[in-house]
């Protein structure tokens, strides 16, 4: 099929213009759809055990959104889990002129929850409930976020010689 | 090369399609369907049944909020003054709380609101679902003509100036 005249250079530059045009188009198409996250994705909510009695409590949020500390609770179920919860970290402190001083949470929160008496074997809910916004102005209802957690079979902690801690949690 | 730059274009043609697809689409959707939201009756503050339907004929101006929303209260004040000077031409703005009747009837007298503070749970605040607010986040305004039509949505606060240009264009 030849022409007679020279071929062309490979088309490395006309590939590079075709991504840079396609990124374009999609930027264009998604921004027309550009809405804020559902609020179990803005403050996602994640628990696991770190040893028999501790589950770590983790809440990421994501960049642009933040978390009210005073809205933040917990609770398990069963009830009989014996959950307790320590006085929450710190946040950012801010003057609210309706509510006075409000503390924030950005970025992410992690606090050690205590579980006194779940039984080893059994599954136990933690179920958060937290309320935040938006930095582009916008407020959600509070949500409730739930994880199941198996309690570990046996204490297999090397220092403990009974079936009591040792330590008093959070007293 | 003359096949690979024949797929390269027929991708750059299929990605403008789906923009302009997404585009059209989101340009041509039905306006939404105000019934549910006209047929909402709510106590105001002091616990008086306040149907909606009693400002029909009215550019009425629905305001979902809750004092616990920090960008609600900041949004307010404009639409204490849009009420003032356009309540006469035939505005009304309809506040809907999301809230507790004592903490609405706080902030209303703070605000010295001209318009009714009205007390509504989270059951009212589903009326926004289908409305645009899926996430019901708040503030949430609907701004309707004289005939109950839909004529805007917004999620988070309104800028004054484009507030007074809708709602102007129908009185």
């Amino acid at each position: 099929m030849s022409t007679g005249l020279p071929k062309r250079p490979p088309s490395a530059a006309f590939r590079g213009r075709l991504l840079w045009a396609a990124a374009a188009l999609l930027l264009a198409a998604s921004a027309l759809g550009q809405s804020p996250l559902p609020p179990d994705r803005a403050f996602r909510f994640s628990a696991r055990m770190v040893d028999a009695q501790t589950v770590e409590a983790r809440f990421t949020i994501a960049d642009g959104y933040y978390l009210y500390r005073d809205r933040i609770h917990f609770s398990a179920q069963p009830a009989d889990a014996g959950l307790a919860v320590p006085a929450l970290p710190g946040g950012a402190v801010k003057e609210d002129p309706f509510f006075g001083r409000v503390e924030t949470y950005r970025g992410g929160m992690v606090v050690n929850l205590a579980l006194k008496t779940a039984k080893p074997g059994e599954q136990v809910v933690i179920a958060a409930e937290s309320q935040g916004c938006a930095d582009i102005g916008i407020c959600y209802p509070a949500t409730v976020q739930r994880v199941t957690i198996p309690i570990p079979e046996a204490s297999v902690a090397p220092s403990s010689s009974g079936a009591t801690p040792k330590k008093p949690w959070f007293n | 090369m003359r096949v690979n730059r024949r797929i390269a274009l027929f991708g750059v043609v299929a990605l403008a399609a789906l923009a302009a697809g997404i585009g059209f689409a989101v340009w041509s959707r039905p306006a939404p369907d105000a019934g549910q939201l006209l047929a909402l009756a709510l106590p105001d503050a002091q616990g008086t049944r306040q149907p909606l339907q009693q400002w029909r004929g009215k550019v009425l101006v629905v305001n979902f909020w809750a004092t616990w929303c920090g960008p609600c209260r900041e949004e307010m004040p404009e639409f204490v003054r849009a009420q003032r000077d356009l309540g006469p031409a035939g505005l009304q703005v309809v506040g809907i709380a999301i809230d507790q009747a004592d903490k609405v009837a706080s902030f209303a007298k703070e605000l010295d609101l001209n318009y009714p503070a009205l007390v509504g749970s989270y059951e009212a605040l589903d009326v926004a679902k289908p409305l645009g607010d899926a996430l019901l986040g708040l503030p949430f305004t609907v701004i309707l003509d004289r005939q109950g039509r839909i004529v805007h949505t917004q999620l988070g606060p309104m800028k004054p100036t484009q507030l007074r240009a809708i709602i102007s264009k129908f009185l």
